[in-house]
């Protein structure tokens, strides 16, 4: 019988780098509260951790919400930045649109993306140029 | 190798005093955050000139014990507090990334599987 997901949630905050993975933390504490394997735990610290990164680096701020539902969660970020003109492109390891000053941090190493999809069993990108970007990933619980 | 030992082996500065007796299931050096969040694996060792807040972020996300810093880099104090509130050991070395590499080899530190 299924139990009502459970649902964390979090404004990114512009501009505020220092607070970039504070999110994610939050979500992985949790993850193990509710006693979810650690490989998982794992898996979705990433994606969250992405997810949060993008929201504040590339979108300006935004949410992101964890969803726990019994066999699987989902990860979602979203923003109401300038979009992603060709997500392909986006996809590709080493590519970033980030500034040198971002860089010179240790971000935007155009590795986001393929982190997320590469720990997630789904994920989708639903974007546009002058609109926004959601992202949703899904990492299930089914154990081999 | 324990945390301890490897701080004495990079002479490195102890900032933040976790569980020093730790013992360290490999190593990686790397500046890239993502790069990082992809490659390290919980109980190793950290090697990077980040020495700003979100360092430690990645570290208690990859469950990574002790962030060296290289190349004589200070830690900033928001990162030092954060390390003390996760219980991350924090160190920095004199020596560079590679040097340190190197001297943890030499000491015996074991090849990362």
């Amino acid at each position: 019988m299924g139990q009502e997901p459970y649902v964390e949630e979090y404004a990114i905050q512009a501009g505020d780098f220092s607070a970039i993975g504070e999110a994610s933390t939050k979500f992985k504490a949790t993850l193990k509260m509710l006693g979810i394997a650690s490989d998982l735990v794992r898996r979705a610290s990433v994606i969250a951790y992405e997810s949060e990164m993008n929201a504040l680096i590339h979108g300006g701020g935004g949410m992101l919400r964890m969803t726990v539902h019994d066999d699987h969660l989902v990860i979602e970020a979203s923003d109401s930045g300038p979009g992603i003109p060709d997500v392909q492109l986006a996809m590709q390891e080493g590519y970033s649109t980030a500034t040198d000053e971002i860089r010179e941090l240790g971000f935007g190493a155009g590795m986001g993306l393929p982190n997320i999809q590469r720990n997630a069993d789904a994920m989708e990108i639903d974007t546009e140029v002058g609109r926004g970007t959601r992202l949703r990933a899904t990492v299930a619980f089914k154990q081999g | 190798m324990k945390i301890g030992e490897a701080v004495r082996v990079t002479g490195a500065s102890v900032l933040v005093e976790g569980d020093m007796d730790r013992e360290l299931g490999g190593a990686i050096s790397g500046d890239l955050l993502s790069f990082i969040m992809a490659e390290a694996r919980e109980g190793w060792l950290w090697i990077t000139i980040q020495t700003h807040v979100n360092a430690a972020a990645v570290a208690v996300l990859k469950e990574v014990p002790f962030i060296l810093a290289a190349s004589g880099r200070m830690p900033d104090r928001t990162l030092v507090d954060r390390c003390s509130v996760e219980g991350i050991t924090l160190a920095t070395t004199p020596m560079s990334a590679f040097d340190a590499a190197g001297a943890l080899r030499e000491a015996g530190f074991p090849i990362s599987s």
